[in-house]
């Protein structure tokens, strides 16, 4: 039931249509002014912490062919790791469709096995001018893009936006990043429509990044799919629940 | 188990990077992020283990009047870990989800109106106006980081979790210290919420897991055949 590879039979809530809003009635205006004042006297300091805004491309585990835009929110808790806030697009009305979290190889050396297959590295999305800063000039990005280079990240999509859902449905899928190399590639079409939106262009990125530094070495256990030909689906299955009271 | 409460592991960031973020944060564009307007606090526990449970601070944007969609922090603090998300979304559009995905969902009357889900800082009153509506609602959550049983990364496959559906579920102790923490006092958030109705049509009997517990497992999947790469060429 409910696995992020098997596709939702179509009611209301996936029309199989890219692009539809979510279900629902717009916002009224008592919600707005509701929502104004709780953030006058709330304290957001998480939210403040989100401090950089990328726009990159990554492609479903369980089908690289299927791949999506992103706008990655960024909030930094050291030199070696990020959390990242996904959503589908840049404008206001964006859906959030998941989280990515991005660690330096260091850390990543030091995770299991098991666990590093879950990841996927980015030097490639970098280098090859996908992983862009709207917005930011060169300069300011670079000390920031050279570590991100060498970091592996670990992406859950919760929204399966591109297949038409329009409300979440489903386990949460795991995601690849785009790679040099067979399926792994990003189609240009996508890539043209996006950097004609925010008026860049990834040709001119990836030469201006040719004398960045790569990593000697890309851990083998992560871009699963590489090696192995594999990639992961998430199934929701029945369990006994632990109870300390009744349920529901 | 011992509660995740350490820094993250890895270096401080160092002054070039912080000196970047300072730029960034005032020159890019940050409109889905400015959409979130709302401070939540409430309980979270894992679909198949009601003991394990967390405190689960949402900061929370409307979609439209309908949908909400909330980063899930661990703390309301700068340092505080991003461990999930919650999609909240009301009776009538949760009503057409298909049946297999009702019992993903969780219902939010009980926990609002037994004051234990409150927005930190805002007074009774005009809590009340936007949770009269959020008792009415349900929510998908999905957590990617077991700090409750100590982990300093997040490991391993995501987790549905469920909110408190009635009294006796929730551990004395993690009531109390948020009481504390926060200054306030479910029960008598209860007495002034008593007014408040959940779902017109009362709770679906397929929300909370339809009664029973889930767990997500994971399962690898055979892809296209193509050209193995050796990882020594990049």
């Amino acid at each position: 039931m409910a696995s992020s590879d098997k596709k939702p039979v179509l009611a209301p809530a996936s029309t199989g249509i890219q692009g539809q809003e979510p279900p629902g009635k717009p916002e009224t205006i008592a919600t707005t002014v509701i929502d104004a004042g709780a953030k006058l006297v709330q304290s957001m300091k998480p939210i403040q912490k989100i401090k950089q805004h990328a726009c990159t491309f990554a492609l479903y585990g369980h089908d690289l062919h299927r791949q999506i835009e992103t706008s990655h929110y960024i909030s930094r808790l050291n030199n070696d790791f990020l959390q990242c806030a996904v959503y589908d697009s840049d404008e206001s009305s964006a859906r959030l469709i998941g989280v990515e979290y991005v660690v330096s190889a260091e850390l990543f050396e030091r995770l299991p096995a098991e666990e590093q297959k879950l990841w996927h590295s980015h030097a490639y999305e970098v280098k090859a001018g996908l992983w862009a800063s709207p917005r930011l000039p060169d300069l300011i990005e670079k000390p920031e893009l050279e570590n991100l280079a060498r970091t592996y990240g670990k992406f859950w999509c919760t929204w399966q936006v591109d297949r038409g859902d329009r409300l979440p449905l489903g386990a949460p899928a795991l995601m690849m990043s785009p790679q040099g190399v067979n399926a792994g590639k990003v189609r240009p079409e996508m890539v043209k429509r996006r950097d004609d939106r925010l008026g860049i262009s990834s040709e001119y990125l990836k030469e201006a990044r040719l004398e960045m530094a790569e990593p000697e070495w890309i851990h083998p256990n992560a871009d699963y799919w590489k090696q192995h030909g594999e990639g992961f689906a998430v199934d929701v299955v029945s369990a006994e629940m632990k109870t300390v009271a009744a349920f529901p | 188990m011992a509660a995740a409460t350490g820094p993250i592991p890895g270096d401080p960031t160092p002054f070039s990077i912080s000196l970047a973020e300072t730029a960034s944060s005032a020159i890019q564009s940050f409109a889905p992020i400015s959409r979130i307007h709302q401070h939540l606090c409430a309980f979270h526990f894992y679909a198949d283990d009601m003991s394990r449970q967390i405190e689960a601070h949402h900061f929370c944007a409307h979609l439209n009047e309908d949908v909400r969609q909330c980063l899930v922090f661990d703390s309301p603090d700068p340092g505080a870990r991003l461990i999930g998300v919650e999609y909240i979304v009301s009776e009538p559009i949760y009503l057409t989800l298909p049946d297999e995905e009702k019992p993903l969902w969780h219902s939010h009357e009980f926990e609002v109106k037994s004051g234990i889900l409150f927005l930190p800082g805002v007074s009774g009153a005009v809590q009340r106006q936007d949770l009269e509506k959020v008792a009415k609602t349900y929510g998908k959550t999905f957590h990617f980081w077991q700090v409750d049983r100590g982990d300093e990364l997040p490991l391993g496959i995501p987790n549905l979790m469920m909110a408190l559906t009635r009294d006796g579920q929730l551990h004395e102790n993690l009531s109390q210290d948020v009481e504390k923490k926060f200054g306030v006092s479910f029960a008598e958030e209860r007495g002034r919420r008593a007014y408040m109705s959940g779902p017109e049509h009362g709770v679906h009997p397929l929300a909370n897991g339809a009664g029973k517990g889930l767990k997500l497992e994971l399962r690898e999947v055979a892809l296209p055949p193509t050209v193995p790469v050796p990882s020594v060429f990049v």
